[in-house]
Formats: C-alpha cells, structure tokens, sequence
C-alpha cells in the first residue's frame, strides 16, 4: 500500500517547509556569511576567503572553548555511561524496593535544567553553599567549586553527570532487559562465573545499546551551553567557556558575525561527523529489528 | 533469580538514590526555610523556621507572568510539533518515496536533531526579525521547533511502523480515504504514543534556554527558565524564594514524568529505539 506523490508532498509539506525555514536557509546563511567580515548581513560585508577559519584556529579563545568543549565531552560522556551501566546492571538484579527507588534515581533528570543549575550554585557557593557549609561542619576547610581555575570545569562536569546519568541508565538498563533470561541461565548450567558472564555474555549483547547512550550525551554534551552560563559564565577566566558560548558571544555580543558564522560551521562539521557515526548504527540497529 | 550479591547491590542502589535525591530535598527544605537571604546556617535539610512566605514570591504578577508565558509557549510549540510532525512521520513510514527520497529527509531529520542550536542562532535572529517575531511568544514557538521536529518526527515514525498494515488494508478495500483513515484507524491507533510524545515535547519547551535568553528581549516576554537565570546570576541571591520558584516551575513536568514512566526509555533515547 503506497502514498501517491501528492499525498506524499502534502503530508511531508509543513515539515519540510520548517526544516527549509529553520535549518538549511540559517545553514546556508553561515556557510555564505562565513567568508564575509560583516556585522549583519551581506550589505557591507567584505569577501575575505577562508580569513575567518585560519584566524579562527589560531585565536586563543577558540581553542580554548574548544579544548573545554572536548574535556567536557569526553569526561562527561564516559562518567555517566559508565555510572549508568553500573546502575543498570545493580537495578537489573533483584532489589528490595525497586519500584520506589526507580522514580528517585530518574528524578535529577527530570527537573529542569535552570532549577539544577540553581540548586548547584547554590551548592558551591564558597561563604555559605551546603557543600562547604557541611565541610566546616566537619572541621574541614571550604573548596572554591567555581572560583578556583582548575576545579571549575570539574564542577561543572559533576553537576553534568549527577543530572544525566538517568538517560544512559534508562538506555542501558532497557538493553539489559531484553537480555532473554535462557541465555543468562544456559551460561550459569555451564558453570560461568558473575564475571565470566558479565564478560562474555551481558557486554557484548549490550554493545549496540552502549553505543547508542554513548553517541546520545557525546551530542548532547557537545552542545553545552546554559549549565555553564548559569554556572560559571565561562569562567574564572576562560576557564569553561564552551563553543556555544564562544559563538554566543562573538555573535550576540560583538557582532563579528562572519567569525560566528565560521565557527558554527565548524561545530556544526564536528557534530556532523558524530551524526554520521550515530547515524549508522541506527540504520544498522534498524535493519535487526 | 536472587543471589547472594543482591544485598551488597541493593546497598549501592539505595546510594545513588541518596545522591539523586539530597540536592532535591535541599531545593524542598530551602524553599520552605524562614530565615531569609542568602545565609545557611547549619547544613540542615529540615527547615530551622518553616515558613510558606517563600512562596508569596511566587504568586506575584511578574512570576505568574513567566509563568503564563512559560504555559503559552509549551503548549504552542508541542502543538505545532505534533501537527507538522505526524503526517510526515506517516509519510515516511508508508513509504512510495521517489529515489530514496525518504532517506534524504530521514537525514536531515537527524542533522538537525544533532546540529547545536547555537549554530544555527544567527540566522535565525534575522529570520524572526525580518518576520517581525523577535521579542515574541509566537516566534519562540516556531524556532523551539529546531528541537520539538526533529524529536516528534523520530518518535511519531516508531509509532507509526508499530501499526500493521493490514489494518489500514482493510480500510482500504471499505473505500477510507487518506485523510478518512488517518482519523479512523491510524490515530485512534497511536493515540497512546501520540500523548507519550507530546509530553516530551512539553518537557523539552518548558524547559528551553537558549533561544529564550537569544530572542526575547522584554522582561515581561520571559520564559521560567530565563527568568530564574536572571535570579541565580545577580549578585545577591535570595535562595528561598528562587527555590520556592524552581519548586513550581519544576512540578508541571513531575507530575507528567509520573503518567509516562513507563515509555521514558523511548522518549529519553530520542524516540530512536
């Protein structure tokens, strides 16, 4: 039973006209702007080549973003993948309580980001913030969260992967339930040690699901912009300023708009060749089922 | 199959449930705490002097104003989501597409899914402007579909595929038109995995940033999530009734958590498993 091409187009059309409006004209906009010095538009802009990526890869506060950027990435991905899996694979045991404690730990992601990044600040406030408050408590000495250059990025990857966790967790243990039980206990009949098993059989049965919430935060951290606003502003220094918030202000603050043009092209080159990745297993995913 | 590992794992369990939930309860306790300002006094997540006048901060003009806007902008956004969303969900799972057409739009979906808003904020500055939408609820609604398409079409599409065709054969062969067999056969269907998308579409516009802090200009225009930005990054913060504040905003989204638990899988995955 197929669609005629008029129905096809009719259906596809509302959709289609916002990707039109929405994606490829702002797309094709940067790529054309991104060879522009301009502060707007093309009215007075001046063709200036590939100026604006070579100044780009050579300034200083864009490879800083995008050094922060990749940190953040990286570490933030592989804490609450990794933290998911263990959850998964605890939870997928029998616990008492499972029903009560299931909405608990899925709750930081439910909340709001805006109201997670509150509660954190206030958290890591240095003078009176719940953390250093309980750390005097203790006798011990308070700790600059967001004000010490080299712990602010930590801060803000913890805040990151204690909201977070939920989805790789969530993905992950959905991937453990449809384990089918027979191979677990086929394995056991043949005398498989807890680890033996988690080894050879659980992980690579697991594997596409891994995957999948690994590809899942990489893009969604790459995107990390209003955390860190909220959070630190970027700083102390530059010290956590990402690309969004580099492209943020180069075009929302100093209007060089051929620059913000050229470095939303390449995030959007970077997140492209994740797309690419996770687009693949998907298709390959999808053919299985 | 219980063993004897099962308690060392319950214990665990239960710590990360701690830590999940203690920020959760300071939010609780800070927004019914007296003592006012930014002063904590002792690390306590009982409040020292309980009091509801926090919440007076809540129930003012300017607040319920973001609030209003918060509502208006979430339900516009799933809206129109769900109603550009589901046809072309349709007519990507029913297929009959020209040259692997289909495959090219399924791309773009996703390029757009992945693309980081900010690349795309520029642009679309200038398109608001030049419709006369910046500064407007009507314009966020449109540009919150940078996120609400991509997501409604990806999931809309699994639900769609779940449906047998057979179903609509037999609709067919009774002589349904297109539009008479969507409304008869396919919705009636979905409608389940219709009101589990629109959740997460409500979920993810009620609590948008980015194009909210980008594109609105007036105070009274403001969405929650902007406006409580503008509270935690002056300089003196009032924690109790910010957490008053963040305790409302937070709860519409709770209580709809509770209704879809069990299609969260699907939904937190993108509507991609």
């Amino acid at each position: 039973m197929q669609l005629s091409s008029r129905s096809l187009f009719l259906l596809a059309a509302p959709a289609l006209i916002l990707f039109g409006v929405l994606a490829l004209y702002p797309l094709g906009r940067n790529l054309l702007l991104s060879f522009f010095e301009t502060d707007y538009g093309l009215e007075g802009a001046v063709f200036i080549g590939l100026d604006n990526y070579t100044r780009l890869l050579g300034d200083y506060f864009f490879n800083r973003a995008l050094v922060n950027t990749v940190v953040f990435t990286v570490v933030s991905t592989l804490a609450e993948v990794g933290l998911g899996l263990m959850l998964a694979l605890l939870v997928n045991r029998a616990i008492v309580g499972k029903r009560l404690v299931m909405p608990v730990l899925v709750l930081p992601y439910v909340l709001s980001t805006m109201v997670v990044t509150a509660i954190w600040r206030a958290w890591f406030n240095y003078e009176n913030g719940f953390l250093n408050v309980s750390l005097k408590f203790l006798g011990l000495p308070g700790v600059e969260w967001l004000t010490d250059r080299n712990l602010a990025m930590w801060s803000l990857i913890g805040v990151d992967v204690w909201q977070t966790v939920p989805v790789a967790f969530l993905v992950l243990l959905a991937g453990l339930q449809s384990i089918p039980e027979e191979t677990n206990e086929a394995a056991r009949i043949d005398g498989a040690g807890p680890l033996r098993m988690l080894l050879t059989i659980t992980l690579p049965l697991l594997w596409p699901h891994l995957l999948l919430a690994t590809l899942l935060r990489c893009v969604e951290s790459f995107k990390i912009f209003d955390k860190a606003f909220a959070l630190t502003g970027g700083g102390p220094g530059n010290a956590t300023s990402t690309l969004s918030m580099f492209v943020h202000q180069l075009g929302f603050r100093f209007f060089d708009i051929g620059r913000a043009s050229a470095a939303s092209i390449i995030m959007v080159v970077i997140a492209g060749a994740l797309a690419s990745v996770y687009a693949w297993q998907i298709m390959r995913s999808g053919d299985e089922t | 199959m219980r063993r004897s590992g099962g308690f060392i794992a319950g214990v665990l369990v239960y710590i990360g449930a701690v830590i999940a939930l203690l920020p959760v309860l300071w939010l609780l306790r800070t927004a019914f705490e007296g003592t006012g300002g930014p002063l904590v006094k002792m690390p306590t997540l009982w409040p020292t002097t309980p009091t509801l006048a926090n919440f007076s901060a809540v129930f003012t003009p300017e607040v319920m104003g973001k609030l209003v806007n918060s509502i208006i902008v979430t339900i516009g956004a799933t809206l129109l989501a769900l109603a550009a969303g589901f046809p072309a969900a349709y007519a990507l799972a029913r297929g009959g597409w020209p040259r692997q057409l289909d495959k090219l739009f399924l791309g773009a979906v996703l390029l757009l899914k992945l693309t980081p808003p900010i690349a795309l904020a520029i642009p679309l500055y200038q398109v608001l402007r030049l419709f006369g939408l910046l500064d407007t609820l009507l314009g966020l609604i449109i540009v919150y579909q940078v996120y609400a398409l991509p997501f409604a079409i990806w999931m809309l599409l699994g639900f769609v595929r779940d449906i047998p065709i057979s179903y609509e054969e037999a609709a067919v062969l009774d002589g349904a038109k297109l539009g008479k067999r969507l409304s008869t056969v396919v919705l009636p269907i979905m409608a389940p995995g219709v009101a589990a998308t629109a959740i997460f579409l409500v979920i993810l516009s009620w609590n948008e940033f980015l194009y909210a802090l980008l594109f609105i200009q007036s105070p009274s225009n403001f969405t929650l999530p902007t406006y409580i930005a503008t509270l935690i990054t002056e300089d003196q913060t009032y924690w109790g009734p910010l957490a008053a504040i963040g305790l409302v905003a937070s709860l519409p989204v709770l209580a709809l958590v509770g209704v879809v638990q069990k299609s969260m899988t699907r939904g937190f995955a993108g509507g991609l498993k």
